[in-house]
């Protein structure tokens, strides 16, 4: 098989992971080929709007599982590739010198045994460091089920190794993976997150959830993600709106992958990480899902009105943050600002507030925005469903290929 | 001597001693612009014989603090058209209000400098991922770029440091400038005292040009494509340069 063909299968069957980031390590230019940039670099942006930053493949398609939602389960007839070590070094080498890439993120179906996957890609990452000097950023997949010495040694040679959930419970994880089992993963993650250093693993883990195959709430996702974070200190969550590839009589049948549902579970894990909110504020037994016509903060405040509208000149920074459409940047922002001088409406625009969602839930210098009779749920609400059809692209970068 | 346009020469050090000259003599300039400048008939042209003091950069790192100069510095790469005049008039305000003249986002001239300085490190940032090398017969690593600030020394930085044992060139389209790198530095050299010993690519370059395009193409997951996603983080005005959207332009 040529090179091109194999690239193709094998780029197709890794594209529906969701992390591409290159961020969170930094390494120097030692070995003479390569760095790490703290920031992350984007390098291509492709048809679906994702940011492509790695070279993004599998060592081979071949996989002794049959996860029901995946195109490479055993039981699909499709075509078979395996790369060796020296096709994937050569490509990333390639491909580095040009500037196309920002490093490799190799993961790999499961051939033969997880043991004998996971050797295979050591030994590609390893040709890759040690007799190439490849000293661009790379991400591994971790397989479920290899043995601890062979985690040991793949993570001092990678920057972030990662293992995915993939399904929010157990009981879905049997129904559609049934090879697969929670507590393998979550052993990669307790191994991980004990040894995590400057030399080990320096960029994090992160994992991934898919939306949408199984019937979990958004509520049981979110636990699920608060968990993550708090027991493991996982980097990211990356969720990913389930594409049917398979026909399944166990799998639903969507017509359209539930982009937006995706959007929201994004902006609540922005919430969880960054703002301070818990799960138990954003959801309940009662309302278990997201509203899919408000974004989750808003839609908290709405709930909240008795502790708007807030005063701008005087609130906390936490109190800054509660506010729809202000975030970190902005808060920071206005705190730095308001002790030199009066923040007005007009100021808090160019400050990167987004004062079409803000400006129903603040005040500045003891002034509301219009009329105050008119600071009533119902009509905040209305406006604010009328104005989330505008496309959100500024929000945040991070939510760039959830846009629909 | 008020309402007049000042020139200075061209460099940034210069520039900063003239405003600071401008400001200790309590003159207000209209305009502030560079020797290749050419008057209209109202202008009031001055040039002022001004010494070039280097300690001038030392003098407003410690009064107005690193990140104001860096910000300034910015300003002045920008492609912006008044940008001496708005630095001119944030070293104005920061000689009132030191280390906190950014804080006061209220000013024009303060939200201008942000605004401008972040233009300019966001393109940086852009050209770091989506400058391409081509390989050409000798091995020399070739590309070109468009940028709309002078920012050719920032890419050749960055490029110094991630590709420190490869010869490199990287040629500024519109500024004629090209930025040469010998394993050891990088040398920006004016387009008239340069010349390609060969334009010819090496072999393996299709190759590879070929197998980027097959990822990229695979790469895209056609059930969530979004054009307009695409263009807001990668415009059209990157795409010249760009192996992977030849086909697509």
């Amino acid at each position: 098989m040529e090179l091109k063909d194999k690239l193709k299968i094998l780029a197709d069957s890794a594209k529906y992971d969701a992390s591409c980031s290159s961020s969170g390590s930094t390494r120097k230019n030692k070995s003479g080929f390569g760095n790490v940039a703290f920031s992350g670099i984007c390098h291509s942006f492709a048809s679906d709007g994702r940011c492509i930053s790695l070279l993004k493949i599998l060592m081979t398609n071949c996989c002794i599982f049959d996860c029901k939602y995946c195109l490479n389960r055993k039981s699909n007839d499709i075509q078979r590739a395996i790369f060796t070590p020296e096709e994937v070094c050569q490509i990333t080498m390639n491909f580095y010198r040009r500037n196309y890439i920002e490093g490799l993120f190799l993961s790999s179906g499961i051939i033969k045994s997880p043991d004998y996957t996971m050797e295979l890609l050591i030994q590609t990452i390893s040709l890759l460091r040690k007799k190439y000097h490849f000293g661009g950023y790379i991400h591994a997949k971790a397989i479920p089920g290899a043995s601890e010495k062979l985690l040991k040694d793949l993570g001092l040679l990678v920057d972030r190794l990662s293992a995915n959930v993939e399904l929010p419970t157990e009981n879905g994880l049997k129904l559609l993976a049934p090879n697969k089992k929670e507590s393998n993963v979550s052993k990669i993650m307790h191994y991980v997150n004990t040894n995590q250093s400057k030399k080990y693993v320096p960029a994090g883990q992160s994992t991934q959830m898919i939306i949408g195959a199984t019937k979990e709430s958004d509520l049981e996702i979110m636990e699920k993600s608060a968990n993550l974070y708090s027991n493991y200190q996982l980097k990211r969550v990356f969720y990913s709106a389930y594409i049917p590839v398979n026909q399944d009589s166990l799998l639903p049948t969507l017509e359209h992958p539930p982009l937006k549902r995706e959007n929201r579970l994004y902006q609540a894990d922005w919430l969880l990480r960054f703002y301070n909110f818990k799960v138990k504020d954003l959801l309940d037994e009662k309302n278990p899902n997201f509203n899919i016509l408000i974004d989750p903060k808003a839609d908290w405040a709405l709930r909240h009105l008795n502790e708007f509208p807030k005063e701008i000149s005087k609130c906390s920074y936490y109190d800054l943050l509660k506010i729809p459409g202000i975030g970190v940047k902005s808060a920071k922002r206005i705190l730095s600002s308001r002790r030199v001088f009066k923040i007005s409406f007009e100021d808090l625009k160019k400050m990167g507030v987004v004062l079409k969602r803000a400006k129903y839930f603040i005040t500045c210098n003891g002034k509301y925005f219009m009329n105050y009779a008119f600071f009533q749920k119902e009509f905040i609400e209305r406006n604010l469903v009328l104005e989330e059809k505008i496309p959100l692209n500024k929000i945040h970068e991070q939510l760039r290929f959830f846009n629909e | 001597m008020n309402n007049g346009c000042f020139i200075y020469e061209d460099t940034f050090v210069h520039l900063l001693n003239l405003i600071f000259y401008l400001i200790q003599n309590h003159l207000k300039p209209e305009n502030i612009k560079n020797t290749m400048y050419t008057p209209n008939l109202l202008d009031h042209v001055i040039v002022l014989k001004i010494e070039k003091n280097p300690e001038i950069i030392s003098k407003i790192i410690t009064s107005m603090g690193s990140f104001t100069f860096r910000s300034i510095y910015y300003v002045f790469l920008s492609d912006v058209d008044n940008k001496e005049l708005i630095i001119y008039y944030l070293l104005l305000n920061g000689v009132k209000y030191k280390e906190k003249v950014l804080y006061h986002r209220n000013l024009k001239c303060v939200e201008k400098t942000i605004n401008i300085s972040r233009y300019v490190l966001h393109e940086v940032h852009k050209y770091k991922g989506f400058l391409r090398f081509k390989e050409l017969e000798n091995h020399i690593l070739y590309a070109e770029i468009e940028p709309e600030n002078d920012i050719l020394f920032m890419v050749s930085h960055h490029f110094q440091r991630r590709l420190k044992n490869e010869y490199w060139i990287i040629k500024d389209v519109k500024r004629k400038i090209v930025s040469i790198y010998d394993k050891k530095k990088y040398y920006l050299v004016s387009e008239e005292n340069f010349s390609l010993e060969t334009t010819k690519l090496s072999q393996k370059e299709i190759e590879m040009g070929e197998l980027w395009k097959t990822f990229y193409k695979t790469i895209g997951i056609k059930e969530r494509k979004n054009d307009r996603c695409r263009m807001n983080f990668m415009p059209k005005k990157y795409w010249k340069y760009m192996v992977e959207m030849e086909d697509i332009l």
